[in-house]
């Protein structure tokens, strides 16, 4: 048995393992918005009915602004920190195909998953100057980022789908 | 030495004339035309090729190949890269075959939003960069271990058993 050799990866075999852009992550941030908002509604619907039910009053939770602001952001840091500590990647990432993973390509550890989910807010705070990172940083690092030490790659292979693609295609006859 | 007195330098003469006439005679000889003479392929059809493969022990042969070391000096990925999967896949099955082990609408929409994911976090890059005068093509496109160099294995290949 000879040791393996190693052989680089080709260049064209899709976007597998690089840093994934600013528009990617955007869209995947807008729809885990939506898709965080949509269960925390339904959970609350659902929530909101079953108390109606065992207590026989009319209670409505969504008036009570407090508890509901309370409640959301425990929602969301649950949402996020959760998916990502799991699997490094929430729906709306899952959906585009990228993910979290520490800088020198690891899983992120649940550490790291808390870290980035407190530190995201930051970003936001900061008049939105934490995300300018994605732009401008060889490793397109946001500010949430850099406090956890992690980054966003593309999980997704370009190829495979070409491929995929080209497979659905009708057969050419050849000449 | 020859019993025979004398007889020693006969043969050295005689052998001496010999080579002189076989000279004279392969240079008179035009050795191309002789050949063309030759009727070559009624001499290949008195070979009887099936008995001497008989006689060859393949097996033998086989056992003193050492396929290992031809496989390792294969550049795979080099032999790899000269084939050309697009086409491949649209002309032969292979391409119904993972069109049915990966179809569905749902994961062509996603494709589709994906790439166009991609094409405009590039478009983005490549405006940021010219606007800041800069080039990205030395930088890294991803964490090392993600874009570290695959290992290939190669399978042991056992002919004798």
């Amino acid at each position: 048995m000879t040791s393996p050799p190693v052989v680089a990866a080709p260049p064209e075999a899709g976007r597998l393992g690089n840093y994934a852009g600013g528009v990617t992550r955007l869209v995947a941030f807008a729809a885990d918005i939506g898709a965080s908002w949509g269960l925390f509604t339904l959970g609350l619907a659902g929530l909101t009915f079953a108390i109606n039910l065992v207590t026989g009053k009319q209670v409505n939770l969504a008036s009570r602004q407090i508890v509901a602001l309370v409640a959301i952001i425990i929602w969301e840091f649950v949402y996020f920190a959760y998916q990502w500590s799991l699997a490094g990647k929430t729906m709306g990432m899952a959906l585009l195909g990228i993910r979290v993973v520490a800088t020198d390509g690891d899983p992120i550890t649940p550490r790291q998953a808390v870290i980035r989910t407190l530190a995201l807010p930051l970003s936001f705070l900061l008049l939105g100057l934490g995300f300018i990172g994605i732009l401008l940083n060889k490793d397109r690092h946001a500010l949430h980022d850099r406090l956890a030490k992690t980054v966003v790659v593309y999980s997704w292979d370009a190829r495979a789908a070409r491929l995929r693609w080209l497979a659905k295609q009708e057969p050419t006859t050849p000449a | 030495m020859s019993p025979v007195p004398g007889a020693g330098r006969m043969e050295q003469l005689v052998e001496a004339i010999a080579e002189r006439v076989v000279n004279l005679v392969l240079d008179a000889i035009d050795v191309n035309a002789l050949v063309s003479q030759v009727d070559v392929d009624g001499l290949v059809d008195r070979v009887d090729v099936e008995k001497i493969i008989d006689r060859v022990d393949v097996q033998k042969i086989i056992d003193r190949v050492d396929v290992d070391q031809i496989v390792a000096r294969v550049d795979v990925q080099a032999i790899i890269q000269r084939v050309d999967i697009d086409s491949l896949v649209e002309q032969t099955e292979l391409g119904t075959i993972i069109a049915h082990s990966t179809s569905g609408i749902a994961s062509g929409v996603l494709d589709v939003v994906r790439a166009q994911g991609v094409g405009l976090d590039d478009f983005v890059a490549r405006w940021v960069n010219r606007v800041l005068r800069r080039s990205s093509a030395d930088w890294p496109a991803g964490p090392v271990k993600l874009l570290a160099p695959v290992p290939v294995e190669v399978p042991s290949m056992d002919v004798a058993g």
